[in-house]
């Protein structure tokens, strides 16, 4: 048996994509021969791609959801969360597996924060997951850093003019992550009910957190 | 901490940092991106070329230039990125938004002069 | 500047600021190749085999023609390759080799439960 088989049934898929003439796509075998090859010259072993899809698996918005709304019911640990990104989530038991640092940027009511990457694909994965595929096309990373309340306004977010859009753009070892803001109406919400409303939209930036049992826009 | 310089030490003064430690710019400074046209691998984006904005924070840890590590260095030679604020009006003539609209990037030492 | 020479000077991935193209509301369910790919890709940086940095410069390597036509994680599979012979871990002629033996286990009847 190839090392690829031998630890792949936990993940529902013994192999490679079959497609629909019955056999795996090209770059589905070029991926599972790179993956052969290199294991079978010692490189590293078939185990740490099961699990690294593992952690993949584990990262999605909800983590970043938790953040956020501990942020908003402890007023200490959004300051170390705005001060150090990265050492706040570890305190929350989110690890930083691709070796990237991590800044919060708060929303306010002056400030209103976007994260892009026009180069690539730059996301804070181990808080979010992996992106959306829009995030990753060229429409929004072409747009999102040059107009970005035209981008804003056709994700439904109208920005007024009075608050100050502030876009960043990911090119090296840091990512971001946006600390929306709470939304009116919901003092009364335990940290599990707050986690609920925020979005990985709202984190991303192109979208702000309605109140609850408002009309969507 | 992430972005922030040092805070003044006691010991500041008597403590003698290693060439290149202390980064050459402090929050608050304006620098302007350079012009340079590199062929092959870089990440300071074309629209950024020759714009100028003020140094909100230095990156901490001090990083390997990207521009390197595209080519295969995963150690050694680190050095500073800032984290740069922008005016969009600056970036993209003919903005349309806020006056106070910003553009944020990390931008590594060497694509940077004080303008 | 001539046609050749901007091909030159700009990635095929510097692309902010160079479109006004609707913002298409899009996401897919990763198929598990692609999953496998990314966690290869992580697994690649971890051991410094391909840094992240280098699986940039690969992809931009591609050229504007591929970059363009192949979808996310096929320009990254596709730039392991190439990176991996540059790098001479691999050899051209042992991928081509591998695949045609992935492929030929792909046509062999399922083993039965009890093999």
């Amino acid at each position: 048996m190839s090392a690829v088989h031998d630890h792949s049934h936990d993940h529902n898929h013994p192999h490679a994509e079959i497609t629909q003439d019955g056999g795996p796509g090209y770059y589905d075998l070029m991926t599972a021969a790179v993956t052969e090859l290199l294991v079978e010259r010692g490189l590293f072993e078939a185990g740490e791609i099961c699990r690294q899809i593992d952690v993949l698996d584990s990262r999605t918005p909800a983590l970043g959801a938790k953040a956020v709304a501990r942020a908003w019911m402890d007023p200490d640990f959004k300051r170390r969360l705005l001060a150090d990104g990265r050492v706040g989530c570890e305190e929350l038991g989110i690890s930083f597996y691709d070796d990237t640092q991590l800044i919060v940027l708060e929303n306010t009511e002056r400030v209103h924060n976007l994260i892009v990457c026009t180069l690539c694909s730059c996301y804070p994965r181990p808080v979010l997951g992996l992106p959306p595929d829009w995030y990753k096309l060229k429409p929004y990373r072409a747009r999102a850093i040059s107009e970005p309340r035209a981008v804003l306004a056709e994700f439904g977010a109208q920005i007024p003019d009075d608050v100050e859009v502030r876009v960043s753009d990911s090119t090296a070892i840091v990512r971001y992550l946006v600390l929306p803001r709470r939304p009116a109406g919901t003092e009364q919400f335990s940290e599990s009910e707050l986690a609920n409303l925020v979005t990985r939209d709202t984190m991303i930036g192109v979208a702000v957190i309605d109140p609850p049992g408002a009309p969507r826009q | 901490m992430t972005g922030q310089v040092l805070a003044p030490l006691d010991l500041r003064g008597d403590v003698v940092l290693a060439t290149g430690e202390a980064p050459g710019f402090e929050p608050g400074d304006t620098v302007r991106v350079m012009t340079r046209s590199p062929i092959g691998h870089y990440r300071v984006p074309r629209y950024l070329r020759g714009k100028t904005g003020d140094v909100v924070a230095v990156i901490r840890p001090m990083a390997v230039d990207n521009e390197e590590e595209g080519y295969g260095r995963n150690a050694g030679s680190k050095g500073h990125y800032y984290r740069v604020a922008f005016p969009m009006a600056e970036v993209w003539p003919g903005y349309v938004g806020g006056a106070t609209d910003q553009l944020l990037i990390e931008v590594f030492q060497t694509w940077l002069e004080r303008a | 500047m001539t046609d050749t020479e901007q091909l030159t000077k700009r990635l095929p991935n510097d692309i902010g600021g160079t479109s006004s193209d609707p913002i298409v509301w899009s996401d897919h369910e990763m198929a598990p190749w692609e999953k496998r790919c990314h966690a290869l890709a992580d697994v690649l940086d971890f051991h410094k085999i391909i840094n992240t940095e280098e699986k940039r410069r690969g992809v931009e390597s591609l050229g504007s023609e591929m970059v363009g036509k192949l979808t996310y994680y096929e320009r990254w599979i596709v730039c392991f390759a190439n990176l991996l012979y540059q790098k001479q871990i691999l050899h051209p002629s042992d991928l081509a080799r591998k695949m045609d033996e992935v492929a030929a286990r792909f046509a062999e009847p399922a083993p039965s439960a009890e093999s």
